[in-house]
């Protein structure tokens, strides 16, 4: 400590017990513990000065942001240091050109939107304390907000980490290059501080909405205000948010100094908000103001001025704060349900409050089934206490059995700890601690937190990977033909020669988990290579995996927009499905045709709408898979919110079978857009088009996609609008001046366009992937040529220009100028490697993404 | 201990507050403090203990947490308490108790603000910004900055013939609108202000005159007890709401103008300050019904146009006007009744100046920092001067404008009002009179 307080300062280092004591809890003070110490670092080197020497001491190290985390996940015990971060404050760097910002963790959410204002930005995942959270905070939480319905949560916007590990390393993860496979970004977003701390972060910036309509709409009944949520989503609107309070609720911030004019007497409001271009926007208000009128509404209002629509969001933003005034204390609780369960499980909620005498105010984000009941007690009495977590637990019970889980955005901490095993089997809590171990070898990390205690995990045995190990293949035709459930056939035309006394390489089909589980059993125990059958490893695999076997459609409610399907199924049999409902899985890439859902999971596409509604990644909400050494786990939920637990499913989307073989996946679906219209422009060289594209990227209304692909010929420039007509033609008329030669392409043909300007990247073997800043996109592609003149391509790509991501075709034999697996070094590099082998100990899976050495090469 | 138990500890008070965003510890913050508060009384923190004592000290008292505050946790009371606990257990610093026992004492209060006057107006006072800032020499040099801060504003370097583009025509004799009745007004002469800004005294009656206001005479008033209530002295505090309750009674004015924040908020304090005393609470209460920013008395008026001023301002509201009493509009309808003035917003404008009664004298590090962002915030406006309706505030303000540099000079909107009036004829010339 004397050596902290020499290096970082007098004031940085907080001894004293007394002065502690307002360290004892963060916004949920239902917990209280007092840490050790505190430490308030100025940088990221203070902070990983204080990390190595606490860690170096054996001293467990919590990190702490803004502390109005309502899980107590920033509460350190009496052996353990909080290293708070609110001394780091700065904004390192605000990129308008780019649409990208890098902060210090301490940098408050609404802070960085302030500074982004001016130019026409803002930071999009809006979490109600986002006057007072830190972005550090936000990543630790994967935070949500009300604006998370139409936008998604804070792992979509963030590109880029630097991290203090264990023992004080700090490490680059992400950045310029986005988010390589594996992505480690994406799995230390809601690691709750247990992986390490994030001291400085990247994040995407997204145009401010030009215009909104907000409605407040009354209801008599509770249940009311949720039915119509759910036909509200039904019906193919897309709400930027869709909020619900109740009657308590309303109460209290009405008595408050952010009285919103909410109605006293309705027994709940909703809050729903439109935004876009302002000519677009009433024929969606209209529309879910009358189904709105349909369930019952007792009065519906919208803001007028720009005064109303804050003086609304004021009252939904404070409500919790409000809270003060209905009871001395206050649990928040957080859970999500499928939307569609919203009526019934609120139902519920109030049952549950009667059974054990409490009051329940609910205020939640009711279009993502994000509920969060709040229960008011005085903590004095040990009695209403005990009555509390009972209540809590009764009402993430009902959550769960709803088919959701227990937390959405808030994080587990300590408060959802114990619920944990009601969403997660031994198995799965098994992978959390061992991927936990990866990133935090001695557990010196936020322990006590998250995941709960159990047994230590078992040491596996595992091999390194060795690509000349000898294997025992004499059996393997006879052992595959004794596993129960699994369609051998003799084999494919990957045959390259095979193992001795095999004259074909087998094929496999699984027709259920179980059979690939018990194939992956076995693989490990001898030695097999497994790879599914669309890995580039398939080539030098000794058993190819098909998924076909696992085709079709476990779940689909449209009401939920989610959609549960096996790995296997053709994404042309799911969008058929989807179609069907006026819904559809925004992913619009090369070689979807064809496809399977797991292919899409396992390569983690990017794709053309990856801007708008995110990539693939993004639209994961779970998955099952079978590890390498054969044991299912079953990660993520079919829920759209849910941060219960580290976020494995982003580690696994992309990965390329590295960890396993998928063999079920959830997605999120959106509404169908009403218009879909298709711009071309060509020119002999894609040099001529990329400014242009880079321009309509920019507009404060960008297009849905916008698209350059070229050959050696001929170069052309696709844009594609999606949305209501109104918001079409509006996109359109500030389009249009920027390419006047564009050729509208004729109904329907949009996608044919978009193909043929792909083929001739497509045509190539394989690809080299480029990314950079978006407002940089002439720089992008002068290096991607050079690259390509370089290695003799044959001069064709695809660039998308709102993503600052280009693909080069190589010619054949030509390598990749990095590949995307080498990119991690040090402490990274040891995570890439532990990752890999919590999931597949015996190596028996294909490397993918995860570097070493490829078999057989 | 009721109102500590409305707060939830959700924390969006944090950033609000100016010695947390400083300082980083949550100790420093309004939240903090509460909690300490709330340990003391639940038995688990002496408040003898330096947590206690450092961090409730260390408060400006600016109250920027309360509009921040979703439950409606008053704050300003919970903290006077606080230093009431604080003081019982622990002896004020000297600097604290020297304040206190000058202001609560006219005779001691007209010695010392006399010498400084003389001090100021001698020119020696501006001259410490050649001393060295460290040591007791820091103290020192603050506060003789700040002294110098007192010195009149000159509006002559304000041009009185507008230019055309920026011409905003007045209609100084158009009679006021809501003018039906001339309520008869005293102005709390307070202590500073009677000594070193007395010019703005009569500026003040003199614009409350030409805004048909009629201006009284409430002899045997003093000094308000903000400054014995910030710093825990409660009793004394009260001893002075009752000096002044008496006084203003036997002249039984309609209204009260003052012209000090600070002031106007801790009379409008008096009835939860002597809630407590049957004898005295509706009469205190009445008081403090009765007491206004002379802002909020102009702004019922209007108030009316005057002659041109041609420049620009920056506001800096002081934060006992906007987050202790919600003043936000007022001072601003007074400073857009006169024609030819630019009004400028400084980056975050609300946040605190550190001067917050004399804690910029008793904090000189911890105020000093906040001080100095307030002036380069406000530098960044390129206004020709500052206007801020509190002594403690131009005071403090002008020691750091004068430290960056600035030529910028600190101006209360009564001033600026009344120069207004003055070169359209509509109030008599004063000068500085010697104090009676």
């Amino acid at each position: 400590m004397r050596e902290l307080r020499r290096r970082l300062g007098d004031g940085a280092v907080i001894t004293d017990p007394d002065a502690r004591l307002v360290y004892e809890s963060d916004g949920l003070p239902y917990h209280r513990r007092r840490p050790a110490a505190v430490v308030l670092p100025l940088d990221t080197d203070q902070a990983a000065f204080a990390v190595a020497r606490l860690h170096g001491a054996g001293i467990p190290v919590v990190p702490r942001g803004g502390g109005t985390g309502l899980s107590g996940g920033a509460l350190a015990g009496p052996d353990a240091v909080v290293l708070g971060t609110a001394r780091m404050r700065r904004i390192l760097a605000l990129e308008p050109a780019h649409r990208a910002a890098r902060v210090e963790a301490g940098v408050l959410n609404a802070d960085l939107s302030t500074a982004a204002a001016p130019f026409g930005l803002h930071y999009a995942p809006d979490p109600s304390s986002q006057t007072a959270c830190t972005l550090g905070g936000n990543v630790a939480e994967n935070s949500g907000g009300p604006h998370c319905l139409k936008y998604g949560v804070t792992s979509r916007y963030i590109t880029g980490l630097t991290v203090v590990g264990a023992h004080g390393e700090v490490q680059e993860l992400g950045g310029v290059e986005g988010r390589p496979a594996p992505d480690l970004v994406g799995v230390f977003v809601g690691s709750e501080g247990c992986f390490g701390i994030a001291t400085e972060i990247e994040v995407r910036l997204v145009p401010i909405p030009e215009a909104f309509r907000t409605l407040l709409v009354a209801f008599a009944r509770l249940e009311d205000a949720g039915a119509a949520v759910t036909a509200i989503m039904a019906r193919g609107l897309l709400p930027a948010a869709l909020e619900i309070l109740d009657h308590a609720t309303i109460t209290a911030v009405e008595d408050s100094i952010f009285a919103a004019g909410y109605p006293r007497d309705a027994a709940a409001v909703l809050v729903i908000e439109f935004d876009g271009p302002d000519t677009a926007l009433d024929d969606d208000a209209e529309h879910a103001e009358r189904i709105c009128s349909e369930w019952g509404a007792t009065e519906i209002r919208r803001a007028r001025t720009a005064e109303d629509r804050a003086q609304l969001w004021k009252g939904r933003k404070k409500a919790f704060g409000a809270m003060g005034r209905l009871g001395a204390d206050l649990v928040v609780q957080d859970a999500t349900v499928p939307r569609s369960r919203l009526p019934s499980v609120l139902v519920r909620i109030g049952e549950i409050a009667a059974e054990h005498d409490l009051r329940v105010a609910n205020v939640f984000h009711a279009g993502d089934g994000n509920l969060h009941p709040n229960i008011l007690f005085d903590r004095r009495s040990a009695e209403q206490t005990e009555r509390v977590a009972l209540a809590s637990r009764a009402i993430m019970v009902a959550c769960v059995e709803a088919g959701g889980t227990i937390t959405g955005e808030h994080g587990v901490g300590i408060d959802k700890r114990d619920y944990m095993s009601l969403v997660h089997g031994p198995a799965e809590l098994d992978m959390l601690r061992r991927v936990q171990r990866v990133f935090d070898p001695s557990g010196l990390w936020n322990p006590g937190k998250v995941v709960p205690d159990g047994p230590e995990p078992r040491p596996l045995p595992h091999l390194p990977p060795d690509p000349g190990r000898q294997r025992d293949l004499s059996r393997l035709a006879h052992r595959l033909e004794a596993i129960a459930g699994l369609d051998t056939q003799g084999g494919g035309d990957l045959d390259r020669g095979g193992a001795p006394g095999e004259g074909r390489r087998p094929w496999v089909t699984p027709r259920h988990a179980d059979a690939v589980a018990e194939l992956l059993r076995q693989a490990s125990s001898e030695g097999w290579r497994v790879a599914p059958v669309g890995s580039t490893e398939a080539a030098t695999a000794d058993v190819v995996l098909r998924t076909e076997g696992l085709a079709g459609i476990a779940e689909y409610e449209p009401a939920d927009l989610t959609l549960t399907a096996g790995a296997g199924t053709p994404i042309a049999d799911l969008a058929a499905a989807a179609e069907g409902a006026g819904q559809w899985f925004p992913v619009d890439a090369p070689g979807l045709e064809g496809a399977t859902l797991g292919g899409v999971v396992a390569r983690g596409v990017e794709g053309a709408l990856a801007g708008t509604y995110g990539a693939v990644r993004d639209l994961v909400l779970g998955l099952t898979l079978v590890t390498g050494d054969g044991r299912p786990l079953r990660l993520g939920g079919r829920v759209v919110k849910n941060v219960a637990g580290f976020d494995l499913v982003r580690l696994v989307v992309g990965s390329r079978g590295a960890l396993g073989v998928l063999t079920e996946v959830t997605i999120r679906l959106f509404p169908r857009p009403a218009v879909d219209r298709s711009w071309t422009l060509s020119a002999e060289r894609p040099e001529r088009l990329v400014g242009l594209a880079q321009r309509i990227a920019g507009l404060a209304l960008p297009p849905a996609s916008v698209e350059v692909g070229w050959g050696p010929l001929e170069a052309t420039l696709a844009i594609r609008l999606l949305g209501s007509s109104s918001a079409v033609a509006e996109g359109w008329r500030r389009i249009a001046p920027l390419v006047p030669d564009a050729r509208e392409c004729a109904p329907g043909e949009g996608s044919a366009a978009r193909a043929r300007l792909r083929a001739p990247s497509l045509a190539a073997e394989s690809h080299t992937r480029w990314s950079g800043p978006a407002g940089g996109l002439d720089a992008l592609l002068a290096r991607a040529r050079a690259y390509g003149a370089e290695v003799g391509a044959d001069s064709a790509g695809w660039l998308l220009a709102d993503r600052g991501v280009a693909w080069i075709g190589l010619p054949t034999g030509a390598r990749p100028s990095r590949s995307e697996s080498s990119t991690h070094d040090g402490a990274a590099a040891r995570w890439v490697r532990g990752l890999k082998q919590a999931f597949d100990p015996m190596g028996v899976l294909p490397q993918g993404p995860f570097g070493g050495a490829a078999w057989g090469d | 201990m009721g109102s500590l138990e409305a707060c939830v500890h959700c924390g969006f008070c944090l950033p609000a507050c100016p010695t947390y965003t400083r300082l980083g510890d949550e100790a420093d913050s309004p939240r903090g403090r509460l909690y300490l508060m709330r340990a003391v009384a639940e038995g688990r923190l002496d408040p003898a203990a330096d947590a206690f004592q450092v961090h409730i000290d260390r408060c400006l008292g600016c109250r920027a947490c309360e509009p921040a505050c979703p439950s409606g946790v008053p704050y300003g009371a919970l903290l006077e308490q606080a230093r009431e606990q604080a003081a019982r257990h622990r002896t004020p610093p000297p600097v604290t108790r020297l304040f206190v026992s000058i202001l609560g004492t006219p005779g001691r209060s007209r010695l010392l603000w006399s010498l400084g006057r003389a001090v100021r107006d001698l020119g020696l006072a501006g001259l410490a910004v050649r001393l060295p800032a460290w040591g007791p020499l820091a103290f020192l040099r603050r506060g003789l900055l700040m002294l110098a801060g007192s010195a009149p504003w000159r509006p002559e370097r304000m041009d009185s013939a507008p230019a055309p583009s920026s011409l905003r025509r007045g209609s100084p004799h158009e009679a006021t609108p809501g003018a039906t009745r001339a309520d008869t007004v005293a102005v709390l002469e307070g202590c500073v202000q009677r000594h070193l800004f007395e010019r703005v005294n009569r500026a003040t009656e003199a614009i409350l005159t030409a805004n048909d206001y009629e201006v009284i005479q409430a002899p045997g008033q003093g000094c308000c007890g903000a400054i014995h209530a910030h710093a825990g002295d409660l009793e004394g505090a009260r001893r002075l709401a009752r000096a002044n309750i008496a006084a203003f009674e036997a002249s039984s004015p309609d209204r009260i103008a003052v012209n000090a924040a600070g002031c106007s908020a801790a009379l409008r304090e008096y009835g939860s300050w002597l809630a407590g005393e049957p004898l005295w609470r509706e009469r205190a209460a009445a008081l403090a019904a009765r007491s206004h920013d002379i802002s909020v008395l102009l702004a019922e008026r209007g108030p009316r146009s005057g002659g041109a001023v041609v420049g620009s301002v920056a506001y800096h509201p002081p934060c006992h006007l906007v987050h202790a009493q919600g003043v936000a509009e007022a001072p601003l309808r007074v400073l857009a009744a006169i024609p030819g003035l630019e009004v400028r917003s400084a980056r975050r404008a609300t946040e605190c100046c550190g001067g917050a009664g004399i804690y910029g004298v008793t904090h000189p590090e911890l105020g000093g920092r906040i001080g100095v962002d307030k002036a380069r915030e406000l530098v960044d406006t390129e206004a020709d001067c500052v206007a801020t309706g509190n002594p403690g505030c131009m005071m403090h303000i002008s020691a750091f404008l004068r430290d960056e540099g600035s030529a910028m000079q600190m101006v209360h909107p009564v001033e600026l009002l009344y120069e207004s009036y003055r070169r359209a004829g509509l109030v008599p010339a004063i000068g500085e009179k010697t104090v009676r």
